[in-house]
């Protein structure tokens, strides 16, 4: 019997780089198959060929033996690929019933839709999932994370996926939330799905998958049936994952932490910030956890000057921040990368109204080769970088003011970038912090955090909640993240007993 | 009649009424277009084809809805041409302002083609036989109540509303509109969705070309006047919904009325000041709702996709 | 020649192509002979000195609307208002020169009647850069009013007194305050044209804008504004300013626009002159792409077309022009973008 879902050499290039190369990959019914490998090594580009999204330049998606043609996503859907994406495909204003039926919407004469049966179909499907039903005629901007990737998994459910493919599910998920999820997805492929999560959380997979397929630089490396207890396992596999020995921890210069340079007390912000407090001295690397939606984003531009508060003080000496976003905050894509370099800084380099251009080309040119940009051309665009080299930019660009500023503000800094640069990244933000700054570090990947952090923060609903050490577990972290609803902590619970 | 009474009178509301169609007609074409997410400020340049379209066909054939039928061909056809230029990666408001000069020039073109004036057609009689009724207030509103037209727009308005919130199409629509990349992934065509849209909303703005045109019973060039950047403003007024915008475009028409009532009253200076008035007061709609905004409410906000390019 | 350079000449040329084909299936739709159309549209601008005089006449105020819309085009920002910007500046140039004391030496009143076009033009653009700078309502709309209010306030204005009474045109304005054709200033060829000094005029405020918006730190600053104004706003750029001074400054130009017929050309405001050149200045920068070379060149094609038209117009519609700057802006943004992607098709995904 031909495999369920079966990928045939695929390939996929985005301009001189093999995003995919050469990949074959057969997936079963009744398991849970992680795809794992660093950022940039291809998973996500590989599992939307499989989804339809993406169009291979070679290679072929076999779906019970049969060719997937034409090779779209509407067409998977049809025949049971079902793709839940990293950034949801869910339209916000749109109500939650609305999402699950477009695209394949019950209609009565006239193209009318048919809610009333469409719903009850949803809410069967919730069921199946052991989940309650979202409210479906809410507006889907207005649910919470869970529930809209809840709301996902309906979708697909309901175009009768036999085949689940979920990336990064995890990553805007606190460690309770994560727990459940996997525990539905166990329940989905015991019905005789195959489910497939692509991640690059090797402590998931050790807990939660049959198997685990490894991809390095768009080439498959391994794939392994997991047995549970095999000690070494998880080593091995993240020596597949990085093509070497892991790296050795990052080596800090530990001194007392200095004068306090950022200070926030008692400060609001609409709905977003509810009473932040916290203060980072001169020399510390202060991390702030969570996931996102707690109002890191609204921090951050309190920080960077860019929002007013209501209520509460900041005093913050002068500072460079690095936004989490970089193609809206960070870049301007279709301007050089000389420029780009300099962004904000023009008024140093004019005398009389006037730029100098050969001061200018020499600061950009210094930051350019300090940050290590490949390739090392001023005058190509931003958009041409690869997304790794883009954040590298900005953050030579932040870094290229160390002399004018006393804070660092970093948010998610590594977010979508490949193992090398994000290395690279953290050396930076290790070298800021020894240099005597003030570190701000917000970001959801608690691994960076603990490598980096002097204290931890934890931000949950626009609050912080805690302070840990960077060493504390997993659960306590994810306890404290729920902190800050007693609600949102009941219906947790209710899901995962139902 | 004393200027007041006037104002309250039959005659206004009648005129209101009655030039409130092309404004309708205009706004309907740019909330199907902009809905979908395609940016369309060339209703002006449809309002004119679909006009002379309309009366072309009507000289041509002596058949009033003849005429109808080639205006809202005409309209659709303007409107895919827009979505096809913008799906081929031209920036939609310099698409709207081609398709704007080349309906300006075109219309002019085509009357010095077919009769040798380059300002107007010969007369049609259209819907309202001018002689029929009489020419007082109450006779026009009469007149304008059981014109097609008028019947057609309001009922476009109602259908609009149900069409866009309560069928597949509609619900496509809205999607492509917000995050295309979002409906494309559940496997709608966004293209062929938007591209329906834009030439619906074509076709309904050449019909208000059309009812512009067998109104003043001839098609004159440049009759436009301003009328489609003027409906584009009341769709951006209501918050891109149909209903709300029908109403705006009737408070634009009531100036308009007003404005003839103040021309017949007075001289030279005051007919000027009354001439402005719409779009003045469109700035100040403009300026009115500019401010509101912000707010974050879910409702009266531009589709997110909006302006965005196409993929 | 540089990526970028090979992408906006091939545009170019696929617009005129374009142009060209629009204009042949158009004439042969009339009844006439494309070439020989063309033929005699060739004779009649290029082929005589006359008429060469006229197509820089027609080009002159084509050059400065086409600047004044790619300013604004660079902030990101539509200036559809050309057309009203000009009209009121043309009328504020025709009031003043013709207020002045009519032994003014030209020294004096040139200048001063100079100065009141870029002003009238930038005040009339005021108001919808408050709007969209301040409250951020789309220009497109609030630009289109203003061509129509201007409509009515010259129209006012005129009817108020500053038109000779039972016409609507200014009187004349001061002899200082003309400037001379370039007939008289020693190019005799190009006898009964109508070209003045307002063309080199054209010229170095073309030039000027240029350096500006690539060497000032302002003028830098408004064209990372236009390519992304969130990440300019992250670091601390003024936004709302630099679009409010461009859409200002574009309104300024346009305004200049109108020295070539009032104060080159008649030597008095007439309702309705200039008309067209604020749309026609739109084509321009949209085919001229930014660089100083292009929008002269394009000005030039436009230009031509203008005279162009006035000469075949007895065989074929002037508004075909119309037709023509219509297919060619579209073909030449059709053709840009194919031509931009396939250059950046090296982008990461």
């Amino acid at each position: 019997m031909p495999p369920l879902l079966a990928l045939d050499r695929l390939g996929k290039r985005y301009g001189a780089v093999r995003a995919v190369d050469g990949v074959s990959l057969s997936f079963a019914p009744g398991t849970i198959h992680a795809v794992v490998g660093e950022n940039g090594a291809g998973k996500s580009t590989l599992l939307r060929m499989a989804a339809g999204v993406v169009t291979p330049d070679v290679g072929v998606v076999r779906i019970d033996g049969e060719a997937l043609a034409p090779h779209t996503a509407a067409e998977a859907i049809r025949r049971g690929v079902g793709m839940v994406q990293q950034h949801f495909a869910l339209v916000g204003v749109l109500s939650a019933i609305e999402n699950v039926m477009l695209g394949a919407e019950a209609v009565t004469g006239l193209g009318r839709l048919d809610v009333p049966r469409a719903r009850a179909r949803a809410d069967a499907v919730a069921r199946e999932m052991g989940v309650s039903a979202p409210p479906w005629d809410e507006p889907v901007e207005r649910l919470g994370v869970g529930d809209r990737q809840r709301l996902e998994i309906v979708r697909t459910l309901v175009r009768e996926a036999r085949v689940v493919i979920l990336d990064e599910p995890t990553a805007v998920l606190t460690p309770g939330e994560s727990v459940q999820l996997y525990a539905m997805l166990r329940r989905l492929a015991d019905g005789g799905r195959a489910i497939i999560v692509v991640t690059h959380r090797l402590d998931e997979v050790r807990d939660h998958a049959d198997q685990v397929s490894v991809l390095r630089q768009g080439k498959l490396v391994s794939t392994r049936a997991l047995t549970r207890g095999e000690p070494g396992l998880l080593h091995d596999i993240a020596r597949d994952v990085m093509g070497e020995e892991p790296p050795p921890a990052l080596e800090r210069r530990t001194s007392a932490p200095g004068e306090v340079r950022l200070a926030m007390k008692d400060v609001h912000l609409g709905r977003a910030l509810h009473g932040v407090t916290l203060r980072v001295r001169a020399g510390e690397i202060v991390g702030i956890a969570g996931v996102e939606g707690n109002g890191q984003r609204e921090l951050v531009r309190v920080l960077a000057g860019l929002a007013a508060p209501d209520r509460g003080e900041v005093h913050c000496e002068a500072a460079a921040v690095v936004h989490e976003d970089r193609h809206r905050e960070g870049l301007v894509l279709a301007a050089s990368v000389r420029e780009n370099l300099v962004l904000g800084e023009l008024a140093r380099f004019t005398r009389h109204g006037l730029i100098d251009a050969a001061a200018l080309e020499r600061e950009a040119r210094g930051r350019l080769h300090r940050g290590r940009i490949v390739p090392a051309d001023l005058d190509g665009t931003a958009a041409s970088l690869s997304g790794g080299n883009q954040q590298k930019l900005v953050i030579a660009r932040a870094v290229g003011r160390c002399e004018r500023v006393a804070v660092f503000v970093f948010a998610q800094p590594t977010r979508g970038v490949d193992l090398g640069a994000a290395r690279a990244i953290h050396a930076e933000i290790a070298r800021a912090a020894d240099a005597g700054k003030a570190v701000l570090l917000v970001s959801a990947d608690l691994p960076e955090l603990r490598a980096l952090s002097d204290r931890l923060l934890v931000l949950a609903r626009g609050r912080i909640v805690a302070e840990l050490p960077p060493d504390a577990p997993d659960a306590q972290i994810g306890e404290a993240m729920l902190g800050g609803d007693a609600a949102e902590a009941n219906e947790g619970a209710a899901g995962a007993t139902a | 009649m004393t200027f007041l009474a006037a104002l309250l009178g039959v005659t206004l509301l009648a005129q209101t009424l009655r030039m409130s169609v092309p404004y309708v007609c205009a706004a309907l074409g740019g909330v199907w277009s902009e809905r979908s997410g395609v940016v369309n400020i060339a209703l002006e340049g449809i309002l004119l084809a679909g006009g002379l379209a309309g009366v072309v066909v009507h000289v041509a054939t002596g058949s009033a809805w003849a005429g109808v039928g080639a205006g809202a061909l005409a309209g659709a056809a303007l409107g895919a041409l827009h979505a096809l230029v913008v799906r081929g990666g031209v920036d939609a408001i310099v698409s709207g302002i081609a398709i704007n000069l080349a309906a300006a020039g075109g219309t002019r073109f085509v009357l010095r083609a077919l009769y040798a004036s380059s300002s107007n057609s010969p007369p049609v009689e259209g819907f309202r036989s001018v002689q029929l009724g009489g020419a007082g207030g109450g006779a026009l509103l009469e007149r304008t109540l059981v014109d097609p037209l008028t019947v057609a727009t309001a009922l476009l308005v109602g259908a609009s509303v149900w069409t866009l919130h309560r069928t597949r199409f509609g619900l496509r629509v809205r999607a492509c509109g917000e995050d295309p990349g979002a409906a494309a992934s559940v496997g709608v065509d966004v293209r062929r969705v938007r591209l329906r849209a834009v030439s619906l909303g074509g076709a309904i703005c050449g019909l208000g070309g059309v009812a512009l045109a067998y109104d003043q019973h001839q098609f004159q060039s440049g009759m436009s006047g301003g009328r489609g950047f003027i409906a584009l403003a009341a769709v951006i007024l209501s918050g891109w919904r149909p209903a709300r915008a029908a109403a705006a475009c009737l408070a634009f028409a009531a100036l308009d009325a007003v404005q003839i009532l103040v021309q017949d009253q007075a001289h030279a200076a005051s007919g000027y000041l009354a001439q402005m008035l719409p779009y003045v007061a469109t700035l100040v709609a403009l300026w009115a709702i500019a401010r509101r905004r912000g707010g974050g409410a879910i409702a009266g906000r531009p589709p997110a996709a909006l302006g965005k390019p196409m993929e | 020649m540089s990526p970028r350079g090979r992408a906006a000449t091939g545009a170019a040329v696929a617009g005129v192509a374009a142009g060209w084909l629009a204009f042949a299936i158009l004439v042969w739709i009339y009844g006439d002979s494309p070439r020989e159309v063309a033929g005699q549209l060739l004779a009649g601008t290029w082929g005589t000195a006359y008429g060469v005089g006229q197509v820089l006449y027609k080009a002159t105020p084509l050059l400065l609307t086409g600047v004044a819309v790619n300013l604004a085009l660079r902030a990101g920002l539509f200036n559809i208002g050309a057309e009203g910007q000009l009209a009121v500046a043309g009328l504020a140039v025709g009031a003043a020169g013709a207020a002045l004391p009519l032994a003014t030496p030209a020294w004096i009143a040139l200048p001063a009647v100079i100065a009141a076009a870029p002003v009238a033009g930038a005040v009339w653009a005021c108001v919808p850069a408050l709007l969209r700078a301040r409250f951020g309502a789309h220009e497109v709309i609030s630009t289109i009013m203003m061509n129509r209010i201007a409509d009515a306030a010259v129209g006012l204005a005129l009817a108020c007194g500053l038109a000779i009474p039972g016409t609507v045109r200014t009187p004349d304005v001061v002899r200082g305050a003309r400037l001379p054709r370039l007939e008289a200033l020693g190019l005799p060829s190009l006898h009964g044209s109508a070209v003045s000094l307002a063309l080199p005029l054209a010229l170095v405020v073309a030039a000027l804008v240029g350096g500006w918006l690539a060497r000032s730190r302002i003028g830098r600053e408004t064209t990372l504004v236009g390519l992304s104004p969130t990440a300019c706003a992250a670091e601390r750029i003024p936004v709302a300013r630099r679009i409010g001074v461009a859409l200002v400054l574009s309104g300024a130009i346009a305004g200049l626009a109108s020295l070539a017929p009032v104060l080159g050309s008649k030597g008095y405001y007439e309702s309705g002159m200039g008309a067209g050149a604020g749309f026609g200045g739109i084509a321009v920068a949209l085919l001229g792409r930014g660089s100083l070379t292009g929008l002269v060149l394009a000005a030039l094609l436009f230009g031509t077309l203008e005279q162009g038209g006035l000469v075949i117009n007895a065989r074929v519609p002037m508004e075909v022009m119309s037709l023509l700057q219509a297919v060619i802006i579209v073909a030449v943004a059709l053709a840009d973008g194919r031509i931009r992607g396939a250059l950046q098709r090296g982008a990461w995904a």
